[in-house]
């Protein structure tokens, strides 16, 4: 077997692609920043001053910082939550060859196609009826139910045409079934399962309708940042809170990459 | 690697009770194992959506009168919704929008993904999160940055006027349907990234080196391996990026403009000030209809290519 | 190859769990500091709820209260009344919540809504009676929405890119084929609509006719090419003013006020035909659990502390005819209001409230004129 092979060897124009492609990504976002240091409440050009009002404005807010942290709060555990549930469904139908599992697994997609303001108004309306509180538990539970779909699609995709053999081959050992979960199963598909977390991190964070119908007097962020659309005195200081976010993942990421860089157990090569 | 199948069924299976005729069953029947294993998720969301489901279609035969709705059992809601050309024309207008932004969205995030599944060998999960990062911020933020960008007097304008390419600012690129395509393919561009990734990170590397030492090149190699096998990935992309944007309400209410309106905003709307909660039931139902159709039929128009190819 | 060494190959692969440990550690770097920001205290269960757009959420509305209580009440939240009456409909309970005047027909015809006992409210008497004397808002001597706050919906211009030509204001701006694609106007019928209804001439006594509608419905077609978008967010009205993106758009009087503030050339006009005059306030559920509670809200929301802080911050007139005494008339009149709100409000235009058949009949055909049908 040829070692390291061609996929070793750069790829220029490919290389030059993924940076124009992260510009892409990045262009809307770069902007924030430069309008939170701007004087002015409107999102336009041109810049009038420079300013650190926003941020002040920012760290008074104690709605505000409420708002985020309930929607931390909702994101981890409904992505969490929704990637347990991701999994069992994904590795039941791409494991097992079940009968009329077809229709069974549209009931699982159902909220994928559902409008969002349905979903919020029946099961506000359910709610209601069960005379159950509206809080951030009724929202995480929103929550869930249109990530799971979106879980399940994404594990699917790394579940599929996973070669069942390896895991034979573990339980051949005679390693218990959570065990080869663990030690076998798991990392092959460890990149669907963060992706699966990392997108239903993403759409709890900016969900806004299912979330208005379920939540109480605790907003999320979404909630928050809408309910400004009538003064937009407030909105930089969603914009510095913006740049915040962007500026503490980003340190938090490259901090837990550099970290693991100095580790003892560094790069290590690809293949066998 | 066949026959490791065979051996493994009783080991896996070895923590469960032994005996008994419901074991034994359980343990021949695939079925039921995977219904087993599915057994949480499917309750949890069976439980949890046969309200909404229930509700969505019980409204959609009845009538709205009022403020209360009368319960008698009516098509009228459907006939309104397959004979109202507003419906029709704004059917396509969504099917044009959502689907050139699944299929714009996916063509240009694969080379993407290809690029850290493949080129990419150390701090991969840096990639990955770095390319989530953009979309924990607010999505009205970016949207009013957008609205910076493709303005009247937006970077795009001024920068092409002041290189005089245009002496008129282009007002296609602000509330237009345009406009949608682009904030969408970018909101969304996680979504195929992500799927896309996953699967070529599955690809067995040494079928590609096993190509090569047979002689393919780069592009055969692309073609006969990579692509087929990470056509998963590529459809898991395309539907999540297809169906949640064929529902969307809030950007084209955002950027769209009048003529950049959607069907969702249309069911927003019968559920607040137009005030038709069957009718927005029904437009609902349809539209959940015609898009699974379509789904459908793009997950078995590719198991024939497969077939086929095979 | 042996399927051994391939288990051992993908744990060690490029991903592997020591990735995701480092994930974790990045998530937990995270969580470990959420502690550090501040977090408001919420008060147990059993404060009222007021549910109602951001930016009343603030305890400057509720001095007298704070001083009776202790502490605000409990907020929700929403973008627009719309959205607000969907989820109160759908069995969300508050105590009190906050409508307009065109609205308030339809909020009280859903019976989710109780009349409240001016008896209760200390500034009853200070309240303008014009604003609560509207058609369908008394019951037995009992308002059901006690006004708050009032203002005008008129059309905001950039002074440096409209040129009136020596002609005065006119709602005609927003039908002038020179700023084809540079104009916005609000989404909802209940303000384009009636605003229709003022240009092409019509008696808001006669909204309801077959002619009127048809009247209506053919300025409005008129002008439909001539709109960048229609939106009801007053910010992306504003944004779009403050970018150039549009030259005017109709806008509520606190538009023009925080552009104003923000040095922009722009002039809130006062249109021949007449500009269209809203009020919003206070109304109290049905199910509200808290009934006193609910009327020392409403009571505080009317009182001169407000007053004072909703026309010197959001440029808006107050019901309470006191709260006026504190500006003087310059300053009023810089903000289009007046010491003697009377006469502005005899000068506006209100809406007359209609049947819930003609409000139907009505969005639909702005629904469809919009969607260029």
């Amino acid at each position: 077997m040829s070692a390291g092979g061609y996929m070793h060897r750069p790829n220029r124009p490919l290389m030059v692609y993924a940076i124009g492609y992260l510009a892409f990504l990045y262009m809307p976002i770069l902007l924030l920043p430069l309008f939170s240091f701007n004087d002015a409440i409107y999102i336009a050009f041109p810049l009038k001053a420079f300013t650190t009002q926003w941020y002040q404005q920012m760290f008074a807010n104690d709605a505000m910082h409420a708002a985020l942290m309930n929607s931390v709060q909702v994101g981890v555990s409904a992505s969490v939550l929704a990637t347990i549930l991701g999994i069992f469904g994904a590795k039941a139908v791409t494991r097992f060859r079940i009968k009329g599992v077809k229709p069974v697994l549209g009931v699982v997609m159902l909220p994928l196609v559902i409008p969002p303001i349905i979903m919020g108004v029946a099961l506000l309306i359910l709610l209601s009826q069960m005379g159950i509180p509206l809080s951030l538990i009724t929202v995480t539970v929103g929550h869930v139910l249109i990530c799971v779909p979106f879980s399940i699609v994404t594990l699917m995709a790394s579940f599929e045409g996973f070669d069942k053999s390896m895991e034979e081959a573990a339980a051949d050992l005679g390693d218990n079934a959570w065990w080869i979960f663990w030690r076998v199963t798991f990392p092959m598909v460890f990149p669907g399962i963060l992706a699966s977390l990392l997108l239903c991190f993403t759409i709890s964070f900016d969900e806004f309708i299912m979330a208005f119908f379920l939540a109480g007097t605790d907003p999320t962020l979404p909630i928050f940042i809408y309910g400004q659309l009538r003064f937009p005195q407030k909105l930089p200081g969603v914009l510095a809170l913006g740049t915040c976010i962007v500026a503490v993942t980003f340190t938090v990421v490259f901090l837990a990459q550099w970290l693991r860089g100095r580790g003892p157990t560094a790069p290590k090569t690809e293949g066998n | 690697m066949v026959d490791a199948t065979s051996l493994s069924e009783p080991e896996l299976t070895e923590s469960r009770p032994r005996g008994g005729r419901l074991a034994t069953l359980f343990r021949r029947s695939e079925s039921l194992r995977g219904y087993a294993l599915l057994s949480p998720t499917l309750a949890v969301m069976a439980l949890a959506m046969c309200a909404p489901t229930a509700m969505m279609v019980a409204l959609s035969f009845w009538v709205q009168s009022g403020f209360d709705i009368t319960m008698t059992f009516t098509l009228d809601n459907y006939a309104k919704v397959f004979t109202n050309p507003i419906f029709e024309a704004l059917f396509l207008r969504t099917l044009m929008i959502s689907g050139t932004c699944a299929l714009a969205t996916v063509l240009i995030s694969y080379p993407m993904a290809y690029y850290v599944a493949f080129h990419v060998h150390r701090r991969k999960l840096a990639w990955v999160i770095m390319m989530t990062l953009p979309f924990w911020t607010s999505y009205l933020l970016r949207v009013f940055s957008w609205k910076v960008v493709l303005g009247y007097n937006g970077a795009i304008n001024s920068g092409l006027m002041s290189l005089g390419l245009i002496s008129e600012p282009l007002e296609f690129l602000l509330y237009s349907p345009e406009a949608v395509i682009i904030t969408l393919a970018h909101a969304w561009a996680a979504f195929a990234i992500l799927p896309i990734y996953v699967s070529l990170e599955k690809i067995d590397r040494s079928l590609l080196e096993a190509a090569a030492d047979l002689g393919d090149g780069a592009v055969a190699r692309f073609l006969r391996i990579t692509l087929p096998l990470s056509m998963p990935g590529v459809i898991a992309a395309l539907l999540l990026i297809f169906i949640p944007t064929f529902g969307d309400f809030v950007t084209p209410a955002l950027v769209g403009g009048p003529d950049g309106m959607m069907l969702a905003n249309i069911v927003q709307k019968m559920f607040g000030k137009l005030n038709d909660w069957p009718l927005g039931s029904a437009l609902a139902i349809s539209m959940m209809i015609i898009v699974s159709i379509m789904c459908g039929g793009l997950i078995w128009v590719t198991r024939q290519i497969k077939e086929r190819a095979i | 190859m042996q399927i051994k060494d391939k288990v051992k190959a993908f744990h060690d692969g490029a991903l592997s769990r020591r990735d995701m440990l480092n994930g974790l550690a990045a998530i937990g770097v995270g969580v470990a500091m959420a502690p550090i920001l501040p977090r408001t205290a919420r008060a147990a269960g059993s404060d009222a709820i007021y549910f109602t757009w951001g930016g009343y959420d603030i305890p400057d509305l509720f001095k007298p209260y704070i001083e009776k209580h202790g502490e605000a009440p409990s907020f929700a939240t929403f973008g627009g009344s719309e959205e607000g009456l969907t989820k109160m409909r759908a069995g969300y309970v508050v105590d009190v919540s906050h409508p307009c005047n065109q609205a308030v027909p339809r909020w009280v015809a859903t019976g989710l809504f109780q009349t409240a006992d001016p008896s209760r409210l200390s500034n009853w008497s200070d309240v303008i009676p014009s604003l609560y004397e509207l058609e369908g808002n008394m019951a037995d001597g009992r308002p059901y929405m006690v006004p708050m706050e009032w203002g005008q919906t008129s059309v905001t211009y950039r002074t440096d890119l409209v040129d009136l030509q020596g002609e005065p204001e006119s709602w005609g701006i927003l039908w002038d084929e020179r700023y084809k694609g540079r104009l916005g106007s609000l989404a909802s019928a209940a303000d384009a609509w009636w605003v229709g209804a003022i240009y092409a001439g019509v008696d808001f006594e006669n909204m309801a006719s077959d002619e009127a509608f048809e009247k209506i419905a053919a300025v409005m077609r008129e002008q439909r090419p001539l709109i960048r978008t229609y939106t009801d967010e007053t910010t992306s009205l504003e944004q779009a003013l403050a970018s150039g993106e549009m030259v005017a758009a109709m806008t509520w009087n606190e538009s023009a006020a925080a552009l104003k503030n923000q040095g922009l050339p722009v002039k809130f006009a006062a249109p021949k035909e007449g500009a269209l005059t809203w009020v919003c306030g206070a109304m109290i559920h049905k199910e509200a659990p808290n009934i006193d509670l609910a009327h020392d809200i409403i009571d505080s929301l009317i009182s001169t502390d407000t007053g004072k802080f909703l026309i010197g911050e959001y440029g808006y007139g107050h019901s309470n005819a006191k709260s006026f005494e504190a500006f003087s008339e310059e300053d009023l009149a810089a903000k289009g209001l007046s010491s003697n709100p009377n006469d502005i409000l005899a000068a506006g235009k209100f809406q007359i409230p209609q049947s819930q058949e003609f409000e139907t009949r009505m969005n639909q055909e702005f629904e469809n004129i919009k969607a260029g049908f």
